[in-house]
């Protein structure tokens, strides 16, 4: 057997060695072993990351004996039939060939090159390093042809580190785009509708050296920019209205679009990037008395999920490392990382730091119904809530021998880790006591009177009219005034509650709090025996009107009403001061199984600080990670290609980044300039780069073969436009876009809503129709929108409702601001206005020969107004056009 | 089998077809030809949208340091069925009462599971597989009376398989059909819905569906007509089927109605067709005169023949919808004619015409409602004895006609439900879910017929013999199919041992 297998390898012995390990040993190895057996952990002793460590073995000896299959561990391990010591010990076992090919190279003397580098500390992975700004590079003229771009170019440093890389490769850039095209690029981009037509005529005139910077700063400052990359930022952070079932909450929260309009606001007002993650993470204990900022917590309210806690934190843990920290945390919920040095005790640290929040909707101006209205923001309610390891991720299975405190991984070594618990002021943990609050409860109150009178007077005329028995009158009358009563008592109780709980909770406590708590209770207690009364009063009256069957079940309710009475009266005498603060906040439940006593505990008076510690070490400056995930994010969506392509991760899983140095500064400026976007977006879209044309044609043949998928951006990359702004353009451009901003989501199927897209309900369940055809966000994740070509977007751009009204509108405004043109200037107008574009000469020809095609048709089919009709066809089919739908 | 290649560059009807269109303007074909244009316009759009989803999820593209490629749309191995008939049964089958007759529940009626020799059944090692979704539900709980028989049962067929009398239809049918009575799931509420098409659990999220990932892996049958279609209730389970591979894998929507088959299928506008075809001419022309400019952007090309295929579905669904041409005959083996069997039998109609026109994967949903008109927690009776009365003739139809149009060798048909049933029973009259032993069966599509694999215990609690999860389903098809799911699989989605599954192949002919 033995000789056998020994002829059959030495058939496949390669000439040299070397060569078969590292094209047949070392990717399985590095890709099964490492994990283990490598930089990041070192099992048993045991490293294989070097033939050179294979060879010196671990605890249980040589891994790799030269020309000895029977003394090779290695060999043995990963070919035993036993599942219990075969390695690797997850997964699969190793292919056939991989196996032969470890024995093969063992037989054959286990050679290496000589230079074989270990496998690097996982902690000095370049993108767990503190970015240090890079120097920028000299500029090299890429060829003649562009070098009056050139003194242009060294101004940005974007540029610079461009046409470094480009200059290495042999790429020549394309030069700039037409500047309709540039202008229809930055505008779509910045605040994603089409330029006018006077924007394109005024651009295309304004030949100062100032006219692109000025375009910029009109779109930076434009309240719809806010609108525009608020949903880029809404895709990543995963923003969702609540779906359930009927009307039961089992996912995000109702009103969560309150996190949606801070989230526009704070790029409008270009709130720096560090403070957005604070808010989000930790305003109510940064900023508890400031409800507006408190909006931000809707990311952390949007991961609320009725049924299953861990779900719920799971999905926390999973989208804040990758959005912020562009980590795959949810890789160690059952194990350790297999790549990062990020052990399964961190992942339960950082559950620590969430365990104890829950969400509560906060009463707003005017509304005290939380179901209406409100602000859905997260507080931590359970303060004393252990956290565990959960044994293979198991949660049926939390290892209760060991405590986990919230902290985060140690190899982010950057700031310390510091928790400090934060006192509340008590309209945090009473917001009963804010005035807006108080005023809806009086309003409320007042309301209930208004109603209580408005029903007496209708008992009034209803004793009258004589449709009621003089008895039965007599009693409905009663049971008005009764009703009255309550309602003046109620406004009375709560005056005397707001005063109360003002006087206790001041600090310090007012003299005469005890005296107003006193007061308040018993101001509660009267309201209870009316209430108790008019139960009596109502109860006689329906007796009176029951028919003979229904009394009895009457008469023992009117017993038990009568009854309760006495107690209540009784109640009034005896002092108290155990008062009901006025409600200003309502918990949502925590689980399906929470009771409603649970829901209603009084909330905690301090809080734990975990988020804010979690927060400010995130936004610590030093930290390598969260700028350098901003930036690329911000540098894909305007150049249509990441510098990173795994957007969330940057670990060492993750592909290191096509331009090192562009990132680094990129993320070094955004920290410096007080973590502006704006700035960000300025320096992008000034760029060179961002003005080239995206089209391949007359580009150096060299560049084809060279770079053809344009990594190193000698063109500008087309770009297909999101859901929300082909909806928008099309309603744009037809006059019909409601510019409004801000306030509760549209539903899903209300079609006739000329409102931005983003406004629209966006949730797992609810999908409106136009946009979910051009792969509108998943809101279970979406760090980048697809781009899918189907046939049904054709149908949809064709014949649905939405866009044949908006092209008959669209076709009216051109026809209306071009009267009496010919069909050579009607199609040069329409291009303009549909596409920012000039048609070509076959262009011009292919649209002239529609238009006659089109006018026979309607001629034939005896149409009113051939001539306006065909035209109306053309710029449907504009619309239709591949570049509507793409930015070039 | 007729099989198109994704490099439809090689097809000289497309290109014919292309040029085609194209004649609306001459000098586009000469800029095109020039730089080679035509030769991506075959490019396949799920391609492209592959590609995107990768740029998405930070995959490396196949170009940049990996050898991984997109599949080419061919089998990886010779399959046996090209199309699959995907019908599922929303709310959880009554296995005792289907496919599965349980004569001890009727002789232990009312007795409680302690009392009968089976107690053991309820061993709590045994009930581990339950992994709750919502704690302290009211349904999806142990019952322990057992719930006698509602129905009678009988022997059906040559091979003398016994099943309930409410389906005579399907009984007639039971010798083309492997019935598999030894399912168990894992999710005791109606996520298993979503469980059964994706393999996972609701808490582990969203993954694509079987047919999402078939549409995935094989390329087109016919070009005038989508390849993953979905007709019935949807409402409770998730709608979408690609998830991380993409929306292009997600199934289209088809309404059984001429008239609108499908969303924006026809122009809101009241265009003429003649003045539609300018319109789409004109629409290719521009593109085509764009590609001047754009010769190698695959997102242009697969736009062009995104629009060549909506046209063209815009007659192809509404025809294939069109039932009118069917003879009296056929009307009659689908119950088209009997209120209670003719909106399903109206579904399997069409079925059998998207088949007939190389449809890859159709999925019909039965039983609207709540989380589905089979979920018979009261009032079993009359509940499954309605649904079936109204599903029977219409699947026995289309299996029949499937058959004698020699249709079914090519086409596996599933018949699916997330759960089974209790034995015991919940309130007076019904049953609750139960995951740890149900039945499905297939037929077609080199599936062996006349056969029973695997076996519940004598109460129909556990499966016990031959235990299958519900990605055996998906490898079993996958396997007619001639797909290998690990080859499918996608760098940074690891997928597990479980998802994958494993075909049974002692019922694969």
């Amino acid at each position: 057997m033995a000789t056998l297998l020994l002829g059959m390898l030495s058939r496949l012995v390669a000439a040299d060695g070397e060569v078969n390990y590292l094209t047949r040993v070392k990717p399985t190895l590095a890709a099964r072993c490492y994990a283990c057996h490598g930089g990041l952990k070192q099992e048993g002793g045991l490293r294989l990351d070097t033939v050179k460590q294979a060879i010196q073995g671990g605890d249980s000896g040589a891994a790799v004996v030269p020309g000895d299959l029977e003394l090779s561990l290695l060999v043995r391990r990963v070919s035993s039939k036993e599942e219990s010591t075969r390695m690797p010990p997850e997964g699969e076992p190793l292919k056939q060939e991989q196996i032969d090919a470890i024995k093969e190279w063992v037989l054959n003397d286990a050679k290496a090159p000589s230079d074989e580098e270990p496998e690097r500390d996982p902690r000095d992975h370049w993108a767990f390093k503190t970015p240090v700004r890079p120097e920028i590079p000299t500029p090299v003229a890429p060829s003649p042809s562009v070098a009056e771009e050139d003194i242009a170019s060294h101004s940005n440093p974007i540029d610079a580190f461009l046409s470094a890389e480009q200059h290495k490769h042999g790429l020549i850039p394309q030069p700039q785009a037409d500047r309709r095209v540039w202008l229809r690029r930055v505008t779509l981009d910045l605040i994603g509708l089409p330029p006018t037509e006077n924007e394109l005529n005024e651009f295309v005139a304004d030949l100062s050296p100032e006219a692109f910077e000025r375009v910029v700063t009109r779109l930076l400052e434009s309240p719809q920019y806010g609108e525009r990359w608020g949903r880029h930022w809404m895709d990543i952070w995963r923003y969702s209205d609540w779906w359930g079932l009927g009307a039961e909450v089992r996912n995000s929260q109702k009103h969560i679009w309150h996190w949606r309009d801070w989230i526009i606001e704070s790029l409008n007002d270009d709130k720096g990037y560090d403070q957005m993650l604070r808010e989000m993470l930790a305003s109510d204990e940064l900023y508890p008395n400031d409800l507006k900022r408190q909006r931000a917590s809707g990311f952390l309210a949007r991961q609320y999920f009725k049924f299953n806690r861990t779900s719920w934190l799971d999905e926390t843990i999973e989208h804040t490392s990758k959005a912020m920290l562009g980590m795959t945390f949810n890789c160690a919920k059952c194990h350790d990382h297999k790549y990062d040095p990020i052990a399964q005790t961190d992942y339960y640290r950082m559950r620590a730091i969430f365990e104890p929040y829950q969400v509560r909707t906060e009463f707003v101006q005017g509304e005290i119904d939380p179901e209406r209205g409100g602000i859905p923001r997260v507080f931590d309610c359970n303060l004393d809530l252990e956290t565990f390891v959960h044994v293979r991720g198991d949660d049926r299975n939390p290892d209760k021998s060991r405590v986990m405190e919230p902290a985060v991984p140690s190899f982010l070594e950057h700031a310390t880790w510091k928790i400090e618990p934060v006192p509340l002021p008590p309209e945090a943990y009473q917001p009963g006591l804010r005035p807006q609050v108080i005023e809806g409860h009086l309003q409320a109150a007042q309301k209930k009177i208004d109603a209580a009178n408005e029903a007496l007077e209708k008992a009034k005329e209803d004793a009258k009219n004589g449709k009621l028995s003089v008895e039965q009158a007599r009693l409905n009358l009663d049971a008005a005034q009764a009703r009255l009563r309550v309602a003046e008592a109620h406004l009375r109780s709560v005056q005397g509650r707001a005063s109360a709980a003002q006087a206790q909770f001041q600090i310090p406590k007012q003299e005469n709090a005890a005296q107003l708590a006193t007061e308040a209770t018993k101001l509660e207690r009267i309201e209870a025996l009316a209430i108790a009364e008019e139960s009596v009063a109502k109860i006689a009256f329906d007796l009176a009107k029951a028919p003979a069957d229904k009394k009895g079940d009457l008469e023992k309710k009117l017993k038990t009403a009568t009854a309760a009475i006495e107690p209540a009266r009784q109640l009034i005498d005896s002092s108290s001061e155990n008062f009901t603060p006025l409600p200003g906040a309502y918990k949502t439940l925590e689980s399906n199984v929470e009771t409603e006593d649970s829901r209603r505990r009084a909330f905690p008076t301090t809080s734990t600080g975990r988020r804010t510690a979690f927060a400010n070490w995130l936004t610590d400056p030093k930290h390598p990670l969260p700028a350098r995930v901003a930036v690329n994010h911000i540098w894909m969506r305007h150049m249509g290609r990441p510098i990173v392509p795994t957007l969330f991760d940057f670990g060492r899983k993750g592909t290191p980044p096509t331009h090192p140095e562009l990132l680094d500064w990129l993320a070094v400026e955004l920290i410096e300039y007080g973590w502006s976007m704006k700035h960000i977006h300025r320096l992008i879209v000034t760029s060179q780069a961002y003005r080239r044309s995206s089209s391949e044609a007359q580009a150096n043949p060299s560049n084809l073969a060279k770079d053809p998928d344009n990594r190193f951006y000698w063109r500008a990359n087309s770009i297909r436009m999101e859901a929300q702004t082909v909806r928008d353009s099309l309603l744009y451009l037809a006059g019909d876009l409601d510019m409004s901003q801000g306030g509760p989501s549209l539903p899903a199927s209300d079609e006739k809503s000329r409102r931005r897209s983003l406004y629209f309900v966006h949730s797992h369940n609810e999908h409106q129709k136009f946009l979910s055809m051009f792969d509108d966000a998943s809101v279970l994740d979406c760090y980048r929108r697809s781009t899918s070509i189907v046939p049904q977007q054709a149908l949809a751009l064709e014949n649905s409702p939405l866009a044949t009204a908006m092209g008959e509108k669209i076709a009216t405004r051109i026809k209306q601001a071009n009267p009496e043109v010919s069909d050579a200037e009607f199609v040069l107008a329409a291009f303009l206005s549909i596409l920012s574009v000039e048609p070509s000469r076959e262009e011009l020809n292919l649209a002239l020969d529609g238009l006659l095609r089109f006018k026979k048709v309607a001629e034939h089919e005896n149409r009113a107004d051939s001539l306006s009709h065909a035209r109306t066809s053309l710029v449907h089919a504009l619309l239709n056009h591949n570049d509507f739908v793409t930015i070039r | 089998m007729h099989r198109h290649s994704r490099n439809s560059a090689s097809d000289p009807a497309n290109i014919q077809r292309s040029q085609g269109i194209d004649s609306a303007g001459n000098i586009s074909t000469m800029g095109l030809h020039r730089r080679g244009f035509f030769a991506d316009v075959g490019m396949g759009f799920t391609g492209l949208a592959l590609g995107a989803m990768f740029a998405r999820d930070g995959i490396l593209r196949a170009d940049e340091h990996t050898e991984w490629t997109p599949p080419n749309g061919m089998p990886h191995f010779a399959p046996k069925a090209k199309n699959v008939v995907w019908l599922f049964m929303n709310g959880g089958v009554s296995h005792m009462e289907s496919f599965d007759p349980k004569p001890e529940l009727t002789k232990y009626a009312g007795k409680s599971i302690n009392e009968t020799p089976y107690q053991d059944v309820q061993n709590p090692d045994k009930l581990k597989l339950a992994r709750v979704t919502v704690i302290n539900d009211a349904n999806g709980q142990q019952r322990n009376k057992l719930y006698p028989l509602q129905v009678g049962f009988q022997r059906y067929g040559n091979a003398g398989i016994e099943l309930s009398n409410w389906i005579p239809h399907m009984g007639n049918c039971v010798d083309d059909m492997a019935i598999v009575r030894s399912m168990w799931t894992t999710d005791d509420n109606h996520g298993a819905q979503t469980q059964f098409h994706s393999g996972r659990h609701m808490l582990d999220g969203e993954f694509p569906t079987l047919g999402a990932w078939v549409h995935y892996g094989l390329g087109s049958i016919n070009d005038n007509l989508p390849q993953f279609i979905s007709m019935g209730n949807r409402e409770y389970w998730n709608a979408k089927d690609g998830h991380y591979l993409g929306p292009a894998h997600d199934a289209i929507p088809i309404r059984v109605d001429p008239k609108n088959p499908l969303d924006f299928a026809k122009p809101a506008n009241g265009l003429s067709t003649e003045e539609q075809q300018i319109g789409f001419d004109l629409v290719g022309g521009f593109n085509r005169l764009k590609g001047i400019e754009y010769p190698n952007d695959p997102a242009l090309a697969a736009r062009i023949k995104a629009y060549e295929l909506a046209f063209r579905m815009q007659t192809s669904v509404p025809d294939t919808l069109d039932l009118n041409s069917e003879t009296k005959a056929t009307e009659e083996l689908y119950g088209i004619n009997d209120p209670a069997t003719r909106d399903f039998g109206m579904q399997m109609l069409a079925t059998r015409r998207f088949i007939e026109r190389g449809v890859r994967f159709i999925q019909v949903q039965h039983g609207a409602g709540g989380a589905g008109a089979w979920d018979a927690h009261g009032g079993l009776k009359a509940n499954h004895e309605k649904n079936f009365k109204a599903v029977d003739k219409p699947i026995a139809g289309l299996l029949k006609d499937l058959k004698q149009r020699g249709l079914l060798e090519s086409t596996l048909v599933l018949f699916a439900t997330e759960f089974g049933r209790t034995p015991g029973t919940q309130g007076s009259d019904g049953r609750d879910h139960h995951i740890f032993g149900f039945s499905v069966w297939m037929a077609g599509g080199g599936i062996q017929g006349g056969v029973v694999h695997g076996a519940t215990d004598e109460i129909g609690f556990h499966a016990v013999e031959d235990r299958h999860y519900v990605t055996d389903i998906h490898a079993t098809i996958l396997h007619q199919l001639g797909l290998d799911s690990r080859r499918l699989e996608i760098p940074g989605r690891k997928r597990l041992d479980i998802d994958h599954g494993t075909p049974i192949h002692r019922i694969i002919s």
